[in-house]
């Protein structure tokens, strides 16, 4: 059954923010406004990337890996990065602390770009009775990427809130930031320049996802004890 | 109170219709997405006297399966692919007489029966068509003459639909047929039901061509008649091309039309005949539109008519053409005629034979065209290739009569026996050694005319009941007529009661790859436990283990807590 498929397909996306949200004491601190308004920060950082792709960037007729539009597009990347600064110091949000502000604007983040990357070709294809791998691969694509917001806005939030760092740790915040960030720019350049496949591809964003999850929760941690 | 529980009410209604609406747009399952979509032709359904004949369905939405599944397997829901190559016909025969229920049948013919493809004939292929054209003529002639509950198409092969039999014969002998529970391929044709085609027409066209009149001459000039029909009637009819039966006697009736207005344009060198070019339709149907062409004539006209030579399948033949005849070999007229043909044929270098059948005025089959001017009287006689005469509905220019197997040169000598005899007998040049036509002369015959109207025949499929009144070929034969002669009439006429058609003849086939039902349950379930893993992990480390364990215990009693 196809509606079945897309079912199963969506609760692959969308399931795993819900079940964040619910699982940690998000839920019991009520932090839904934050990751709302969140999410509106992010839909306003995509609107304004695209107008910039639209006006920087030249179509290019083959699919071939272009260094100086990747440069371009990783530029442009960081937007997300201002977008995400902006959202977690910039909005007024309600009396919470600082380890759930990031995993709720992390959350709202993630739970934006899903929906907006991935609801759309979801409704129009897992529907329909032919059957491909892709939706799956999309919906795992999804979860890796729900951790690395998360991650994103943990780095954030040590850079831009916390006050007193130990000096040591700084540059690695700094550079974990830098290779979160630029992820994007990271895949595209496997799957265009390498010429890797979608399960290959996934499968590397699910392990350094994970990776960059476990550094910046052992940063975060270290960062909360009272420096010596 | 009143009001605001009135505004909540219909804030609930709207909401309501908010989800019905959402689960309806959700039902609405989009079909156009398949991986492969192949152009499929239906088999021909057709009722003779009422009596069902062909396939009698035309929407096909079943699982794929092939003839490695096993015997004695359920079939009802499957459609079976079937390469024309590997056929077992006595397989389907078994099948389509005994009535076995089947979801449909889905044959694939080799390229070479495609007239969009035309490569060089090398002599390997040669051998291997004779084999696969005696096995298609008859598979053809079994899915003609049988009524079948099911849907029965033919495609062509190609890499896609090659690709999807191979996966599909896998399936078939690891012993897992598709069906929904196991998934594979669905074969998709959406269709409505196949409607009656109300009043069929067949058309006759006619040229005329009038001899030289001299003042003396008070009585009508005689005429001789050259006549072939150009309809056609095959197991698919959007492929029946038909090109040796009888586009080899179109071709050759145009290019006799050619060379005779030639000769006709110089009153010097017009004969004292007239001559009557006759292209006919409803020829699979006891040649009926040869009949009420002839029903239509004058009666001087008929009188008129010394004799006809009607042309059937002059396309494939090597050293031997058939004369058939329905009055007695002794009949002096014949005799003047077949000695005429064979003077002209010994000297091309062939031989041509007489052959006599009797007609049966109460029996309604007429096997040659030459039979309908028999009836009324007029000698006539037909020139094919033929030994003997067809059944109905057999060799009428079906799935195995493709360009590749028509030969342009026999087609070329029978243009030559035709017009040279003819012309020995207007001229008055019997038995003398003259060639009118000769090559490398102004009447030569030419190969070219012959081969591009051919080329054009092979691609254009002629049922008649499928041609309409103006169709874009009839008024090509019209215009070449009245190229090459004075005055061109066309009748239409409806097809005999006797035969009734549907329509429906082409359909897009859709072939979904799907996933059984056992697997969405399966992925259902990994996604089920995968999600209450993460719901007990995310618990586990941001509250501890102790929050996870009281989400299932019920909580402490009211008494414990007023202690």
């Amino acid at each position: 059954m196809t509606v079945f498929h897309f079912f199963n397909c969506a609760i692959l996306t969308f399931g795993p923010h819900a079940v964040y949200y619910s699982a940690t004491p998000l839920s019991e601190y009520d932090t839904l406004g934050t990751s709302v308004k969140a999410a509106l920060v992010y839909l306003g950082t995509a609107l304004v990337k695209l107008v910039c792709l639209a006006t920087f960037l030249k179509v290019s007729e083959n699919d071939s890996f272009d260094p100086y539009q990747e440069l371009l597009k990783a530029l442009i990347g960081f937007i997300d990065v201002a977008g995400l600064y902006f959202a977690l110091t910039q909005l007024t949000h309600r009396n919470i602390s600082q380890n759930h502000k990031f995993q709720a604007v992390g959350l709202g983040w993630a739970f934006a770009d899903s929906v907006l990357h991935r609801l759309a070709p979801l409704w129009m294809g897992a529907r329909g009775l032919e059957f491909t791998w892709d939706y799956i691969l999309q919906g795992i694509e999804a979860n890796a990427n729900l951790v690395l917001s998360i991650s994103l806005a943990a780095l954030g939030s040590l850079m831009w809130l916390r006050k007193n760092k130990p000096k040591t740790l700084i540059p690695i915040i700094y550079a974990c930031a830098v290779i979160v960030a630029t992820m994007p720019s990271i895949t595209s350049y496997l799957r265009r320049g390498l010429g890797w496949h979608l399960p290959k591809v996934v499968g590397f964003e699910l392990f350094t996802s994970l990776v960059m999850a476990i550094i910046s929760w052992q940063l975060f941690a270290a960062c909360q004890r009272p420096s010596a | 109170m009143g009001p605001r529980k009135a505004g909540e009410r219909e804030m609930l209604e709207s909401v309501y219709s908010m989800i019905a609406l959402v689960f309806v747009l959700v039902a609405c399952v989009e079909l156009c997405d398949a991986a492969t979509v192949v152009d499929v032709y239906r088999l021909i359904q057709y009722d003779i006297s009422g009596v069902p004949f062909g396939s009698r369905l035309a929407a096909l939405n079943h699982h794929a399966g092939s003839l490695h599944s096993a015997p004695g397997a359920d079939l009802s829901r499957t459609v079976l692919i079937i390469p024309v190559r590997d056929l077992d016909i006595s397989f389907v025969k078994e099948y389509i007489t005994q009535r076995q229920p089947l979801g449909g049948l889905l044959f694939l013919l080799p390229r070479m029966f495609s007239f969009e493809n035309r490569d060089d004939t090398k002599s390997s292929h040669v051998n291997q068509g004779e084999l696969l054209k005696t096995v298609v003529a008859e598979l053809e002639q079994l899915l003609i003459h049988a009524k079948i509950p099911y849907p029965v198409y033919f495609a062509f092969e190609d890499d896609d639909i090659d690709a999807v039999l191979a996966d599909v014969k896998r399936n078939d002998a690891i012993g897992q047929p598709a069906t929904a529970t196991t998934g594979g391929f669905k074969l998709v044709v959406s269709a409505s039901e196949p409607k009656k085609l109300a009043s069929p027409t067949i058309t006759n066209i006619q040229g005329w061509l009038p001899g030289l009149k001299t003042d003396g001459d008070a009585s009508q000039l005689p005429t001789i008649a050259i006549v072939a029909s150009y309809d056609t009637f095959g197991a698919a009819p959007a492929l029946s091309v038909g090109s040796d039966s009888n586009g080899s006697g179109i071709v050759a009736l145009l290019e006799i039309a050619r060379l005779f207005s030639i000769l006709y344009s110089n009153p010097k060198t017009r004969g004292r005949y007239n001559l009557l070019f006759g292209l006919t339709s409803g020829g699979p149907y006891n040649y009926n539109g040869t009949q009420k062409w002839l029903r239509s004539f004058d009666q001087r006209l008929r009188e008129s008519i010394d004799y006809a030579i009607c042309l059937n399948s002059i396309g494939s033949w090597d050293n031997e053409l058939w004369i058939h005849v329905s009055k007695p070999p002794e009949n002096t007229y014949i005799k003047q005629i077949f000695e005429g043909f064979s003077n002209v044929a010994e000297e091309l270098g062939f031989g041509v034979g007489l052959k006599h059948k009797k007609i049966n005025i109460s029996n309604p089959r007429v096997a040659w065209e030459h039979e309908q001017f028999s009836r009324l009287r007029v000698t006539a006689a037909t020139l094919s290739e033929l030994f003997t005469a067809p059944e109905l509905l057999e060799r009428t220019g079906g799935l195995v009569d493709s360009r590749h197997f028509v030969n342009e040169t026999a087609i070329v000598k029978s243009v030559k026996l035709v017009a040279e005899s003819l012309a020995r007998h207007i001229y008055g040049h019997q038995g003398k050694n003259i060639q009118i036509f000769a090559d490398d002369s102004g009447l030569a015959v030419n190969p070219s005319y012959i081969r591009s109207w051919l080329d054009l025949l092979s691609r254009t499929p002629r049922v008649a009941p499928f041609l309409s009144k103006n169709d874009p070929f009839i008024m090509a034969l019209k215009k070449e007529l009245e190229d090459h002669t004075n005055e061109v009439n066309v009748q239409h006429e409806v097809l005999d009661g006797m035969f009734t058609f549907y329509d429906l003849t082409k359909a897009r086939l859709n072939i979904y790859q799907v996933a059984s039902v056992t697997f969405d349950l399966l992925l259902l379930l990994v996604l089920g436990s995968y999600l209450i893993v993460l719901f007990s992990f995310l618990v586990i480390t941001t509250r501890g283990l102790d929050d996870l364990i009281s989400l299932f215990r019920r909580p402490p009693s009211r008494k414990v807590k007023t202690a």
